[in-house]
């Protein structure tokens, strides 16, 4: 049967003549089948493509997995080539291929069928999803153990797949046994001496974010990007972008995504959105293949391959990247609507050395419970005064867990995230700086939804946690060394910043436990032990301590005119408690099971989410 | 080359300081002391080298801020300390305000103004040489308002939240300045309506229109109570944690605003006001209204900043403010003299305003000129008013540096720290520190002192046979003895309550009486280390 796909879509009125006209143009251009472009970038659904193939007398295979495939056969496709065209050889039979297809008039397809094996395809039509998914999972693991392992392989220092080198092992069990000796050999001494490396670490961090979070707030009326200079953007002029969206076990969220990737001011044919889907989570997969309306991204199915994190399936989803630019996205984000643009505009006018943009993040469920209350306290603190103060300090920042906008060449170059470690946007912010490169901060906010749910806020802190931990750990293998790439001030920064933060987090339940047993049961004991200069530092440190990051939180929504949180900010130390119950899960886990990712559910909100236009 | 530029402006500062240093090391010499900068030798002294609970007086000894920037200087030597940190502030004072002025004006005549006024007004002067800490009231001041105008202009969290900060010191330097927060209510209302994108320009009518709709006035409101919460929460925090260590560590809220231990300033001021209103020639404190017009005439450069913002109601507002506030603080503390640094903040609030506007004046050469006219007035008026201040140290300040004749704080503390400086080290010595404290600073070493401070005070009150060989009691004739429990009533009960007991008078002055604890029976000392 001869039919030619775009004009079966046309007599059925899924397509207009220009959109057809527009595909093809475009499929010319990039060397995209047609119907990739068409079912990948909001032009037909999928239901409704079956249903022109169906009325057009064409049988379509459900069940495609359960098809036989012959390894030779395989060996002789390209995955990239593969999913540009939406086809898979499977097997020969009869003196023919049984190739997989999703649309039978691809010529080029046959084309090269007939050119690799020397005989027809025997095309079996089947959805563009499954053959995704096929070509994935059987083609995929040369791709999969690069995403895995490319970096241990480049770079084995910047890899956190050895946790505890052994010279931190070294210092540790050192350490540990110099303090148990001291404690031995003179109780109150040694007492005095961690009291006080204690209370002055604290006070220098909580100094060191309180200068921060000033400089920061300094800066807020700066525009990195002006609407003046977005509205000089010339669409035509801009370049591919990439948009990774990695999932899993998203169903709930899909609908949602797709809202807010529709809502994006790009261009369409200039976006290349990868919705990066695991082999075993049937629920998103089906979820995408049920959708009754266009999707605008490509499914990319990432093969099973131990760890199982986001970082590697942003890997694997990376080699197949086609943009200039990439971005990451979480399902449930909301991205400014000129986000993209500005970037582009951004990257324009920075030097060569910044690889990197951050965008902030913040709520939009922020008024849900008390959770997404402080969630949001925290977040509007964070990536409105830490980053932009860190910027201006040129001390490396952690990036954000998604909104961070890489120039793609570099970020293969610097070997991309890394699959080991489960805060790789904060491990990649320090390795970018390490190597000579630089991140700014752009005006552009993409909202999110707050974890609003205690348990599963306590897994997804816990992960950050220990990647915090991880991040640390591996860039403190050479301290030395770190110094001699990112400076003193880099140095110092990384210290407070990363370092101190699981450290203040695991110390802070013990030194309020002291302080209340102190006030409450006036343990003369603790007077005793301690010298009256001791005791007031530390009296010192937990009130001014506590005071300062209790305001810092409290400007920080105050900028953002989010003026009916102010008052939760004074709930901050009951907050900490939360997450010093996360650093100890994440203590306990980085020991014995270092890679293991704690998945957080999102979709738990009942919060509408409108899209963020910026007019 | 231009003198605003920052080396300029960092020289002029180190030429500042010394100027300073000379004037604090001559004043020095002449043995001008203050109560104010005794307390901080002393209680630095206590801090450092003191034997016993040194937390409290750590912690709570107040004003705090001050108090830890003499402990920079400790170092160089405690006598020394204050002084050096005011004449340090001071010109740190000098080369914020003139850094302000160089980024603004880029017109060295205000620099050169501001210099004047720092080298010859004796109120600058008396603040950078006096070891008092008006220094950093006039720093925090300045960073408070400069910022709060700053705010007013970009509406930046910035710039509140260090206004913030500022207020926080300020209140910290001096307490009295949390009574400002109060006349700020008002005040934010009036910003946030301001801030409110309204049609209507006139503000009454814009308020009527923001409570008349429902959302205007949610949003009103909400920016209000925020406004107020990033304004005053840090401070009124700050003295709440404050004062609940006091309340955890000696008992009293308000220890370190009421204790003789914790601050100097309560006895001081209740006895110049007890020695001025029961005097023959009674002096009439300042009277209300009065009091605003004697600050327009101190700095009559104030009426320069009150026109130069005359468009903006919420920025005149905000100058007047200080105006209400030393109008209450006079109502509130009725029986305490206006000091000195509440008529310098003007001088200082009025620079500002001119920092602030002064580009907005068309005839630059006049205004310069009255410029040049109101700082000599003020120069005069300073003098004027620090000579003929109802407070004594303030006069004392003219009559040492002009005629070489105080009142003399020091001398008979000196005296007696002399004497107990030349007494063998293992002699235990009995002093109160509420009113002894100048003794106490003038001596070398202290940890021969038994003081409030330490645990072993009230036994050695009791039983000073067994711990001390010394008493020092103040005098009928020490207009202080009131306020202390070693006076002549305590030689005389105590003489009573231990009949084997007796004390020597082995050294006196006009206020002090130094005591040797002896026995009846032999009329030799105890056998102090014996008899514990």
């Amino acid at each position: 049967m001869s039919v030619s796909i775009p004009d079966l879509l046309v007599n059925d009125g899924f397509l207009t003549a220009s959109e057809r006209e527009s595909i093809e143009a475009y499929a010319q251009e990039s060397g995209l089948s047609f119907i990739k472009i068409a079912l990948t970038s909001g032009y037909i659904s999928r239901k409704n493509y079956d249903r022109s193939l169906l009325n057009a007398g064409f049988t379509i295979n459900e069940h495609p997995r359960e098809e036989a495939y012959d390894q030779d056969v395989l060996d002789k496709i390209d995955l990239p080539f593969a999913h540009e065209r939406l086809f898979l050889p499977l097997r020969i039979e009869n003196g023919r291929v049984v190739t997989l297809m999703t649309a039978p008039d691809d010529e080029l397809v046959n084309d090269f069928i007939r050119f690799t094996y020397d005989m027809d395809a025997e095309i079996v039509l089947t959805s563009d999803l499954d053959i995704t998914w096929l070509s994935n999972k059987l083609l995929g693991e040369e791709y999969v153990k690069a995403s895995v392992f490319e970096l241990v392989k480049r770079d084995p220092d910047s890899s956190a797949v050895v946790t505890f080198s052994t010279a931190q092992l070294i210092f540790i069990f050192v350490l540990i046994a110099l303090v148990a000796i001291g404690l031995v050999l003179s109780f109150k001494n040694t007492s005095i001496i961690i009291n006080v490396l204690i209370s002055s670490f604290f006070l220098v961090a909580i100094i060191f974010k309180l200068f921060l979070a000033l400089v920061g707030s300094r800066f807020e009326l700066h525009q990195a990007v002006t609407r003046e200079e977005l509205r000089k953007v010339d669409d035509d002029g801009l370049p591919i972008y990439t948009i990774l969206l990695p999932v899993y076990k998203e169903d709930k969220l899909i609908k949602k995504l797709i809202w807010n990737l529709q809502s994006l001011d790009y261009p369409r044919h200039k976006l290349d959105v990868k919705l990066l889907i695991e082999e075993d989570d049937d629920k998103t997969f089906n979820a995408v293949k049920n959708l009754d309306f266009p999707a605008i991204f490509e499914v990319i199915v990432v093969p099973f391959h131990m760890p199982k994190t986001k970082p590697k399936a942003c890997n694997y989803g990376l080699q197949f990247a086609r943009g200039k630019y990439l971005t990451i996205y979480d399902a449930e984000d909301i991205p400014d609507t000129d986000q993209l643009k500005k970037v582009v505009t951004l990257f324009n006018k920075l030097p060569e050395e910044y690889i990197c943009i951050q965008s902030a993040l913040n709520y939009f469920n922020r008024n849900e419970n008390f959770l997404t209350r402080m969630f949001t306290l925290e977040y509007s603190y964070w990536f409105d005064y830490m980053l932009p103060g860190l910027d201006t300090l040129d001390i490396p920042i952690p990036l954000g867990g998604t909104s961070n906008h890489f120039k793609l060449q570099e970020l293969v170059d610097l070997g991309a995230w890394d699959p080991f470690n489960v805060t790789e946007d904060a491990d990649l912010g320090v390795r970018a700086y390490a190597k000579g490169h630089k991140i700014a901060i752009i005006n552009s906010t993409t909202y999110e939804e707050a974890n609003n749910e205690p348990i599963n806020w306590i897994r997804q802190r816990s992960r950050w946690i220990k990647g915090n931990m991880q991040t640390y750990l591996v860039h403190m293998r050479d301290p030395a060394n770190l110094i001699r790439e990112i400076g003193w001030k880099g140095f110092l920064g990384f210290n407070f910043f990363i370092g101190a933060t699981p450290i203040t987090f695991l110390v802070y339940p013990l030194l309020l436990l002291i302080f209340i047993c102190y006030v409450v049961f006036d343990l003369s004991s603790i007077r005793s032990l301690f010298p009256d200069w001791v005791l007031f530092m530390s009296i010192f440190n937990l009130m001014v301590g506590n005071i300062l990051m209790i305001y810092i939180n409290m400007i920080a929504v105050f900028k953002r005119r989010f003026y009916e949180l102010i008052l939760f900010a004074i709930a901050n130390p009951i907050y900490w408690l939360m997450h010093s119950i996360s650093a100890y899960k994440g203590l306990y886990q980085l020991i014995v099971k270092p890679f293991y990712w704690e998945k957080t559910n999102h979709g738990l909100s009942k919060v509408n989410s409108p899209t963020n236009l910026v007019k | 080359m231009k003198i605003s530029g920052a080396v300029y402006l960092a020289i002029i500062t180190l030429f500042l300081v010394a100027y300073y240093l000379v004037c604090a090391v001559y004043l020095n010499k002449l043995d001008y002391y203050n109560h104010e900068s005794l307390f901080y030798i002393e209680k630095a002294k206590i801090v450092f080298e003191g034997l016993g609970n040194r937390l409290k007086t750590m912690g709570l000894t107040s004003p705090l801020i001050p108090f830890y920037a003499t402990f920079l200087f400790t170092p160089v030597s405690y006598t020394l300390a204050p002084v050096l940190a005011s004449a340090v502030g001071t010109a740190v004072l000098f080369y914020i305000i003139a850094n302000n002025a160089a980024k603004r004006l880029q017109d060295n005549i205000y620099i050169m103004l501001l210099l004047v006024i720092f080298l010859f007004h004796p109120g600058i002067i008396y603040t950078a040489a006096s070891g008092k800490s008006i220094y950093l009231i006039l720093i925090c001041f300045f960073l408070f308002f400069l910022n709060l105008f700053k705010f007013y202009r970009s509406n930046t969290t910035f710039h509140v939240s260090i206004a913030s900060l500022s207020l926080v010191g300020l209140i910290f330097c001096d307490y009295k300045f949390v009574w400002l927060t109060l006349f700020f209510l008002p005040l934010i209302l009036a910003i946030t309506l301001h801030s409110l994108n309204l049609g209507e320009k006139e503000s009454i009518f814009r308020l009527f229109q923001s409570f008349n709709s429902p959302s205007l006035r949610r949003k009103l409101v909400n920016k209000t109570f925020a406004l107020y919460i990033i304004m005053f929460s840090l401070p009124l925090l700050a003295v709440l944690c404050y004062k609940l260590l006091n309340l955890t560590h000696a008992s009293d809220l308000n220890y370190f605003a009421e204790s003789p231990y914790a601050t100097w300033n309560v006895l001081i001021d209740k006895l110049s006001f007890d020695h001025l209103s029961t005097n023959t020639q009674y002096q009439i404190p300042e009277i209300s209204l009065l009091l605003s017009a004697r600050v327009v005439l101190f700095a009559p450069m104030i009426l320069v900043a009150i026109y130069l913002f005359r468009e903006s109601t919420y920025h005149v507002l905000t100058i007047l403010i200080p105006f209400a506030f030393i109008e209450f603080l006079h109502i509130k503390y009725d029986k305490v003299f206006l000091a000195y640094q509440y008529y310098l903040i003007f001088m200082i609030l009025a620079f500002l305003a001119v920092v602030l506007k002064a580009r907005t004046v068309k005839r630059q050469g006049l205004f310069k000129f009255l410029l040049l006219v109101l700082s000599l007035t003020q120069i005069y008026f300073g003098w004027y008013y620090l000579r003929n201040s109802s407070i004594a140290e303030e006069r004392d300040f003219t009559r040492v540096l002009v005629d070489h004749a105080g009142e003399g704080v020091a001398t008979d503390n000196i005296d007696i720290a002399n004497y107990l400086n030349s007494l063998p080290s293992d002699t235990h010595i009995l002093v109160d520190d509420a009113i002894a404290y100048p003794i106490v600073a003038f001596t070398k070493d202290i940890r021969p002192m038994i003081m409030p401070y330490q645990g072993n005070f009230l036994s050695a009150l009791e039983s000073p046979d067994k711990y001390v060989d010394y008493v020092i009691v103040a005098n009928a004739r020490n207009i202080q003895s009131g306020y202390t429990q070693l006076n002549d009533k305590y030689i005389v009960s105590i003489r009573k309550a231990i009949s084997d007991l007796n004390f020597r008078k082995v050294y006196e002055t006009d206020d002090w009486t130094v005591y040797r604890v002896i026995t009846n029976a032999s009329g030799s000392e105890f056998g102090r280390i014996g008899g514990r």
